[in-house]
């Protein structure tokens, strides 16, 4: 019945004609219907016309490595932010800064609604990229100072980096007319997490913003199998682990350190530094020779639990003195039992003048109930040390600044560290940039 | 949410604070003994020092 041949009369039916390469004879498939401007054949890497019929090469090259392979392949189909969207292009663009040359990826995605966005991937860090709907204001007269910066849609992004991109691999199809060698000035600002990026290519700028993407999560949306590469580095946009406020982070401490000196000064107001005991004692080695330890005087700490401070001052000269002391409850028997040594030396040397030690002591003994109390000494001293007299003191209810030192620093850790991690991560990030910290620094320094 | 953590954070240790300064807590180490006898009082030769025997710095430079 079907003889193959068209029928005489009516319209002729449309037919599929298959579409291959011309050089090579290789299938070329065309996804994105009358979207691609180019479409490169994957098997000899033609550059074909996509708007011609028979796919006039525009561009023959050679692949300088069979190595660079896209990490989606062409023709995965995945869900991105709630849209699908198929890979139908892959191109591989570099630039040279200082003598190094650093390459990225771009994927090129194409919805038949939604139309065509981007993915970018540079050493494990992914950007989610479309065109700008509208154009970004930004200042050209200061593109190159540290300050420069770019307005879109109500937020400011800071300079980044300008460097000439180019093409050297290209694969699928594209929007535009692709070609290897293809060199554009691409401008980037950031504000993480998102990138505002400008291509300038011969009369045409074309403005795009980007939003930073983790592995994983290009894994989730096109089913890949294994797993992403992991990301190398700080990219220019990646988003800071320290979510925090830093800034609000030190407003709140300068708060709690308020609070603390507040807390301090009530506490030593209230403090009630009431002396119990002060005597002064007489240590002679030869009277001591039988037995050094006596008792003091029986005194009374009223009031409730509080500090008790033991202050010691011997004249001691080249000498030392020790004291054990025990501050023993009458009533209970128990008893707070310490050891504190006083010991000054002084001389000349020949890098002059020295000194070490002390003549004075404290010590503060924690939560003594109130009740009847005597403090037992024992002394001993230094064997060339004859006699001395040394005087004790016993102060009930005193303040414990250190109390408060603890505190401070207990505070001030957690905001220095938050600080330092932020610190660094913004060190990594902008060093990467054109205005790297240590320029920024030294620049600064040279204006002074 | 680490705000809201160092918030929490920042009132407990000045809650610690203010609770030690008023229970009287110390940074001293002093040691603590229970039922000293009576007879210390008349006989302070009889009690036995934690410290005693401590090794003395005979120092200078």
């Amino acid at each position: 019945m079907s003889s193959g041949v068209p029928p005489l009369s009516g319209p002729p039916k449309p037919q599929a004609k298959g579409l291959n390469c011309p050089k090579c004879g290789a299938a070329i498939v065309l996804r994105s219907f009358g979207q691609a401007q180019t479409v490169v054949c994957a098997s000899c890497h033609c550059i074909l016309d996509a708007k011609d019929p028979n796919l006039a090469i525009l561009q023959q090259f050679e692949a300088i490595t069979r190595d660079v392979k896209p990490l989606i392949p062409l023709g995965t189909r995945g869900k991105l932010r709630g849209t699908d969207y198929e890979v139908i292009g892959f191109q591989r663009r570099h630039c040279k800064i200082e003598g190094i040359t650093y390459y990225w990826h771009e994927y090129i995605l194409f919805n038949p609604y939604k139309g065509i966005r981007y993915l970018s991937e540079y050493n494990g860090h992914w950007n989610d990229i479309s065109i700008c709907k509208t154009l970004p204001n930004v200042d050209r007269a200061f593109l190159d100072s540290p300050g420069a910066s770019a307005g879109y849609l109500g937020e400011s992004y800071k300079h980044f980096q300008t460097a000439d991109a180019n093409t050297d691999f290209v694969l699928g199809e594209f929007p535009w007319q692709v070609r290897v060698g293809e060199h554009a000035v691409v401008t980037d600002f950031v504000h993480p997490p998102r990138i505002l990026s400008s291509e300038k290519m011969a009369n045409e700028v074309t403005w795009s913003i980007g939003e930073y993407m983790y592995g994983p999560e290009i894994w989730e949306c096109f089913k890949l199998p294994g797993t992403p590469p992991e990301p190398m580095g700080v990219f220019a946009d990646q988003p800071s682990p320290v979510t925090t406020n830093v800034t609000g982070m030190w407003v709140t401490f300068a708060a709690f350190a308020v609070l603390l000196l507040a807390l301090m000064a009530a506490f030593d107001t209230r403090a009630k530094k009431e002396p119990v005991l002060q005597q002064t004692y007489q240590y002679n080695r030869a009277d001591a020779k039988s037995e050094a330890s006596f008792v003091s005087d029986e005194f009374a700490l009223g009031g409730g639990t509080s500090t008790v401070q033991v202050k010691t001052y011997a004249p001691v000269d080249n000498h030392w003195i020790y004291l054990n002391y025990a501050l023993i409850n009458l009533d209970t028997g128990q008893a707070w039992d310490f050891g504190r040594e006083l010991s000054y030396y002084h001389g000349y040397d020949s890098d002059g003048s020295w000194s070490e030690g002390k003549q004075t002591d404290s010590v503060v003994i924690p939560s003594v109930p109130a009740g009847h109390y005597y403090l037992r000494v024992e002394p001993e001293t230094d064997p060339s040390l004859p006699r001395i007299a040394y005087t004790v003191d016993v102060i009930r209810d005193v303040p414990v600044f250190g109390i408060y030192g603890i505190a401070f620093v207990a505070l001030f850790l957690p905001a220095l560290v938050i600080s330092w991690r932020a610190y660094t991560f913004e060190r990594s990030r902008w060093s990467e940039s054109d205005h790297p910290p240590m320029q920024l620094s030294s620049s600064s320094g040279d204006d002074d | 949410m680490f705000r809201k953590f160092y918030l929490l954070y920042g009132l407990l240790t000045l809650s610690t604070a203010a609770f030690g300064q008023y229970r009287g807590w110390s940074l001293d180490a002093v040691n603590q003994l229970k039922n000293v006898p009576k007879s210390v009082r008349d006989n302070p030769g009889s009690y036995r020092s934690v410290y005693s025997g401590y090794h003395h710095y005979t120092g200078g430079k």
